[in-house]
């Protein structure tokens, strides 16, 4: 089967290639999904520039990407939640990577059907972001009434948080640029921030939740507009210590600012590993099939041109998500 | 079984040997609601009777959205006739959607109750008849009416079905988008 993979890190063109190779073989727990359509996003750029090769190593050469949507076309002994046909999608298990190809095999556990309501392409650009959000804000404890603080609402997690977030109830505040503020308004968010022309810290004050999806200081600034005993969570911020010790960093202490600013709002701070979960995907179907959460879609490649695609995603322009679509 | 008897008594005379018969070639079956009856690319063999519930038949398209193509509630017949007659793998999926109780047939024992009973062909004609019937109409509401009047009919045929249909279901059974659905929801509710 043809597969887009990765073969040094480097730079995107100089270091991916289409190579023929063999069809994964399936586990008792795993399904061969026949991708329809697979997803990209800035994790698969960081990995291709070597960014992250002391957190997740990979040997060369490997198969890209994560997201997938596709027809279950094998299943192991074991599996007793998927029939073949099954139409399904899924963030993949980082052991699993590469879903740019003909075939994935995917653990069960971390597959879930599709929602009915959507292409392919549609299914394909949800997994990643929508379990980032999900875990992120069920992490802090979202409930209706809630003021909530979403970075970046035009970005791929963005988009998906202030659906998510309005669905639950919560009062949204985003920030985005001025070219972007009419969209994300129309995604729900109640307060649209354009970052050029208004300063957020003077806008929201004694927010339940931030939610950190830019990094630098924003995960330290959070802690002037959360209010006592909020919920900071970050998914690209400093390591929490809960994290750091998963990640075997015993010695680790968080950054002596940001435990400060915790220690005087009372507030906890959680960076967030995202991890694959099927039963969540499902939550996330029916929240899709009852049109309380739309994807939001950049622009779709043929798999052919994949690397175009990658590196449109690297100039970090897109509007929501990329996707490739499978001949 | 005993709707199902009523029913066809009341398009023939039932003899105690014809009624036996049926009831020895059925099984009665309760489908938790998700489970599929036929799946899409499968082989079909059964037909099924509703007494109970609702099921749902849809296709699903070459970019994986789905497509309403029947709702059957209590005393209605579905199966994939398209793959029963060319003999061809399922088109379409049959789900159901609450909790139902069906009468299952093989479609090839049914077929074949004509021969020991011919007042069958009378019954089985009328049932075809009626699955026609139904089909013209509403492929002609679907060419004649305005969305919000089919969506009028629907509501009068399957009285309380958005108690437990998705949004998405309707809509793609109307072919309307789910926006449009929520907007005729919203014009009726004003009135």
């Amino acid at each position: 089967m043809k597969a887009l993979q990765l073969v040094k890190y480097g730079e995107i063109k100089d270091s991916l290639s289409f190579n023929e190779v063999n069809k994964p073989a399936v586990q008792a727990n795993d399904v061969l999904i026949e991708v329809k359509a697979a997803a990209i996003n800035p994790i698969d750029k960081s990995i291709i520039l070597g960014y992250l090769h002391s957190m997740i190593p990979v040997s060369f050469p490997s198969t890209m990407a994560y997201d997938v949507s596709g027809i279950v076309v094998e299943k192991g002994d074991e599996v007793s939640d998927f029939e073949i046909g099954d139409l399904v999608y899924s963030r993949v298990p980082q052991e699993q990577m590469g879903t740019l190809a003909e075939f994935v095999a995917v653990s069960s556990a971390a597959v879930s059907k599709k929602p009915g309501n959507i292409s392919f392409e549609e299914a394909a650009s949800i997994p990643l972001v929508g379990l980032t959000a999900l875990q992120s804000l069920e992490y802090a404890g979202i409930k209706a009434n809630d003021k909530v603080l979403i970075h970046a609402g035009s970005g791929g997690v963005g988009s998906f948080a202030i659906q998510y977030a309005k669905a639950k109830g919560a009062y949204v505040y985003t920030t985005t640029s001025t070219a972007n503020v009419q969209w994300v308004k129309e995604l729900g968010a109640d307060r649209v921030i354009d970052y050029k022309t208004e300063d957020y810290k003077a806008i929201v004050n004694d927010a339940d939740i931030v939610f950190d999806t830019l990094g630098q200081n924003y995960a330290l600034e959070a802690f002037e507009v959360i209010k006592q005993g909020g919920k900071v969570v970050s998914v690209v911020g400093p390591l929490d210590e809960e994290s750091a010790h998963m990640f075997g960093m015993a010695d680790y202490k968080l950054p002596e600012d940001l435990a400060k600013a915790c220690s005087a709002k009372a507030a906890a701070y959680k960076f967030i590993f995202m991890h694959p979960n099927g039963a969540q995907l499902a939550e996330i179907k029916s929240m899709i099939e009852d049109e309380n959460i739309k994807p939001v879609i950049d622009k779709v490649y043929p798999f052919s041109e994949s690397i175009e695609a990658i590196e449109h995603l690297a100039t970090g322009r897109a509007k929501g998500k990329i996707v490739m679509k499978m001949s | 079984m005993e709707e199902l008897i009523d029913k066809i008594k009341r398009s023939i005379a039932l003899s105690p040997e014809a009624e036996e018969h049926l009831i020895s070639i059925s099984r009665k079956k309760v489908v938790p609601k998700g489970e599929n009856l036929i799946r899409q690319g499968q082989a079909v063999n059964k037909i099924y009777f509703v007494t109970d519930g609702c099921l749902r038949s849809y296709c699903t398209d070459k970019n994986g959205k789905e497509h309403t193509l029947q709702f059957a509630i209590r005393n209605w017949w579905i199966s994939d006739y398209i793959a029963l007659h060319d003999k061809e793998l399922a088109t379409l999926t049959i789900e159901s959607i609450k909790e139902s109780t069906v009468i299952e047939f093989k479609a090839k024992e049914l077929n074949e109750t004509h021969k020991r009973f011919p007042e069958f062909d009378t019954f089985q004609k009328h049932l075809l008849e009626r699955h026609v019937v139904s089909l013209y109409k509403r492929i002609l509401n679907q060419l004649q009416l305005t969305a919000p009047e089919r969506y009028d009919l629907f509501i009068e045929q399957y009285s309380d079905i958005e108690k437990y249909t998705r949004n998405y279901h309707i809509a793609s059974f109307l072919g309307i988008t789910q926006e449009s659905l929520s907007r005729i929801r919203v014009e009726k509710s004003k009135k």
